[in-house]
């Protein structure tokens, strides 16, 4: 056991839906400023294992420990620690009767006690980052697919998470506005924010990944830093898998 | 022509006072109509959160088949019927006033319909709000209240209204309970003047007008929500 406790690590979860295992045992660690990429086919269970993270998909059996504490305790208070862990999601969900700024500020506002100005202040500064400090008034409907996932992005940020998950965030969008919402991410992952990212971007994952998981059939089936996953793989799943997306 | 028109509207309305049979029969359709909307309103919330908790997260089993059992009672019985088995049966020794009574068997019924209409748009809100909701850390019951109930009910609005304009009319049955509503304000100057065209015509006109004065500001209200967002 390493001195530095990871902050994820996921023991041997599985995850039933009825009849069929979308996660057969998966187990792995994830420290602090690490950026993971997860690949593989559809049907893999790579969505699936990230929803199981912050439980809004409930694990049949298993142990995830965030910051040390097992998520799938029942006593668990489970919002408590979602807070902590920001999600972007393929289709931005983003709450199309609020403005950009009011989407960013209810969550610190009601779930931290974080005063309104101290809540817009900062929602402002994250806007300005990712480019979109002039839309802050602006509601979902008005918005691009590229600039939504930017402010779904900066959404998440505003609780000030210690990791964020991203489930597809890219395949949603319009080819020319997913190079906007990558560069976001890129930044991100530059600053050390603990990222997990399901993604079907193989150059992405490359450039910024510091390890690639590749899963088929609910396991992982290889992972290790990108230049030899990419360059060097071994299992013949992940190899006839590369040969069709790249 | 005219002077024979005017004869029986100062017959009909003023001689007697008569017009203030109308005015009072206004005052407690009003009255009913009012009260019952908001008991229906609670009732209704209350039931589709039950019901749609239970269709989302399988939780509240109890709860629900004890709402499933009221919605098939209070839809598959008529309201008259109800209001009379309100009157003679279940309040018939509270020595609630009679209005207060009406306006209980009308809430309790419209609560039933309203139940389903809010339900029906809570379930066509996307499960991705939900989901967003959650995993910013909101708790079930913050996700309904800050992100999925301002949406749904934005949604079936118009149904909502409809519901409203159902109960206005339907209170026209209290009569039966010798409330002196609306309707029978204006059948009591029938029984008085033996003319049926004038009070009743008059009585329809009445609650066309409230009718198309409602639907106006429900536009009025729809409107100023859906600018909020294109």
């Amino acid at each position: 056991m390493s001195v530095k406790e990871p902050l994820i690590r996921v023991e041997d979860l599985k995850k039933e839906f009825t009849g069929v295992h979308a996660l057969n045992g998966v187990s792995t660690k994830i420290c602090r400023g690490e950026v993971v990429f997860v690949v593989g086919p559809s049907g893999s269970g790579k969505s699936t294992f990230l929803r199981c993270l912050n439980r809004l998909e409930d694990p049949t059996s298993g142990h995830i420990y965030f910051d040390g504490v097992d998520l799938l305790d029942k006593k668990v208070n489970i919002n408590r620690h979602r807070q902590k862990m920001g999600m972007v999601f393929q289709h931005f969900n983003l709450f199309p009767h609020m403005t950009v700024l009011r989407n960013m500020t209810i969550a610190p506002m009601k779930l931290q006690g974080v005063s309104r100005e101290e809540a817009e202040k900062e929602a402002m500064k994250l806007l300005e980052r990712v480019g979109l400090a002039d839309r802050a008034g602006a509601y979902p409907s008005q918005l691009s697919g590229g600039q939504k996932q930017r402010v779904a992005i900066v959404r998440a940020l505003c609780m000030k998470p210690e990791v964020m998950l991203f489930d597809e965030p890219t395949s949603a969008l319009d080819p020319e506005m997913v190079g906007e919402v990558l560069q976001v991410m890129g930044e991100l992952a530059k600053e050390n924010m603990t990222m997990v990212v399901v993604t079907h971007e193989m150059g992405f994952a490359k450039e910024v990944a510091h390890r690639v998981l590749f899963m088929a059939e609910g396991q992982i089936l290889e992972e290790g830093p990108p230049a030899e996953f990419f360059a060097n793989p071994k299992n013949e799943r992940l190899k006839a898998f590369l040969s069709k997306v790249i | 022509m005219i002077q024979s028109l005017m004869d029986r509207i100062q017959f009909n309305f003023i001689d007697g006072d008569r017009w203030v049979y109308l005015a009072d029969g206004l005052k407690n359709t009003l009255i009913m109509t009012v009260f019952a909307l908001l008991l229906g309103l609670v009732i209704g919330f209350l039931i589709a959160i039950v019901r749609s908790t239970h269709d989302k997260t399988g939780s509240l089993r109890v709860l629900n088949l004890f709402c499933k059992v009221y919605l098939t009672v209070i839809r598959g019985t008529p309201v008259l019927v109800q209001l009379l088995i309100c009157y003679f049966v279940i309040l018939v020794n509270t020595g609630l006033p009679k209005v207060a009574i009406a306006f209980i068997a009308f809430g309790l019924n419209s609560g039933a319909y309203v139940a389903e209409i809010i339900r029906s748009g809570i379930m066509s809100i996307d499960n991705g709000q939900f989901e967003a909701g959650r995993s910013l850390g909101f708790n079930y019951v913050q996700t309904m209240i800050f992100i999925i109930l301002p949406q749904a009910l934005k949604n079936v609005l118009p149904a909502l209204g409809n519901e409203f304009i159902v109960l206005l009319k339907e209170t026209s049955v209290a009569g039966y309970i010798a409330i002196a509503d609306l309707t029978k304000g204006g059948d009591i100057i029938r029984s008085r003047t033996f003319d049926a065209f004038m009070p009743l015509i008059t009585v329809a006109i009445i609650y066309l007008v409230m009718v198309l004065t409602f639907s106006k500001l429900l536009s009025i209200l729809e409107r100023r929500l859906r600018n909020n967002e294109r």
